[in-house]
């Protein structure tokens, strides 16, 4: 199996581990499907941030071996994990989320507000995505870049933006008048 | 003079002792957007006004206007 399997496996696996724990932790919690909408709203707005400087973080080990040239077995891995979690973020961005959930709550947390929220959020990360291809078409002039690395950092900083948005603007939501 | 949408959700919620998830769930929305509503940080749709309206017993004017 090639290295860059191994990653995508890996990233998978993480995903599966992450969704197990967070089942198993809401076991003993009866709640409506207003409750539940509100837990979960909650708890996406503070996990955003987070889940943006992971992501940001993955892009430090691409970028240093950027400069190295050429990628040894664990960092395909790594850039393998890093397509999957790029996967998962834009289908979070795309889509209602909590794959996993009852229709009736997952409909209910993407109300009105999450909604504008998010095309707001995809505006800022197209915004990104767009300056970050510029950037890198200028540099193109001065310096080397791979097709790969010319889409690692558009998508990276497409997401990220997008990602931080939202975290943003959910949060400010939840906030109390 | 930029305008806004301004309403008195709080007020009309307030007076009829409702907190702000029952009345999201009065209107299938979540607590978050009630808040924001009420804010003045997202201006609802013309469906949620008319929902929002309907479920304080008030006409979308009486509950938001325009503010200069």
């Amino acid at each position: 199996m090639s290295d860059f399997t191994w990653g995508l496996l890996a990233g998978l696996a993480a995903v599966l581990v992450v969704a197990g724990i967070v089942k198993w932790r809401r076991r003993d919690m009866p709640m409506t499907v207003s409750e539940k909408a509100e837990y979960l709203s909650r708890r996406r707005a503070r996990m955003l941030p987070a889940l943006a400087v992971i992501f940001l973080s993955q892009q430090a080990s691409f970028f240093s071996q950027m400069s190295e040239g050429g990628h040894v077995s664990a960092e395909k891995a790594k850039i393998s994990a890093w397509l999957v979690l790029s996967a998962l973020l834009l289908l979070g961005l795309a889509t209602k989320g909590f794959w996993f959930e009852k229709k009736e709550v997952r409909d209910l947390i993407d109300d009105e507000n999450t909604r504008a929220n998010r095309n707001e959020a995809m505006r800022w990360g197209f915004l990104f995505a767009m300056g970050t291809a510029i950037a890198v078409y200028i540099l193109t002039m001065f310096d080397t870049v791979t097709g790969r690395e010319a889409v690692h950092m558009v998508m990276s900083f497409g997401i990220a933006a997008a990602i931080l948005r939202w975290g943003f603007l959910e949060r400010r939501a939840h906030k109390d008048a | 003079m930029p305008e806004r949408l301004a309403n008195k959700l709080k007020e009309r919620r307030t007076e009829l002792g409702l907190t702000q998830a029952e009345l999201a769930e009065r209107v299938g929305v979540t607590r978050k957007t009630v808040n924001t509503v009420e804010n003045g940080v997202f201006t609802p749709s013309a469906t949620l006004a008319i929902k929002l309206a309907g479920a304080l017993d008030l006409s979308v004017e009486q509950l938001f206007w325009i503010e200069r």
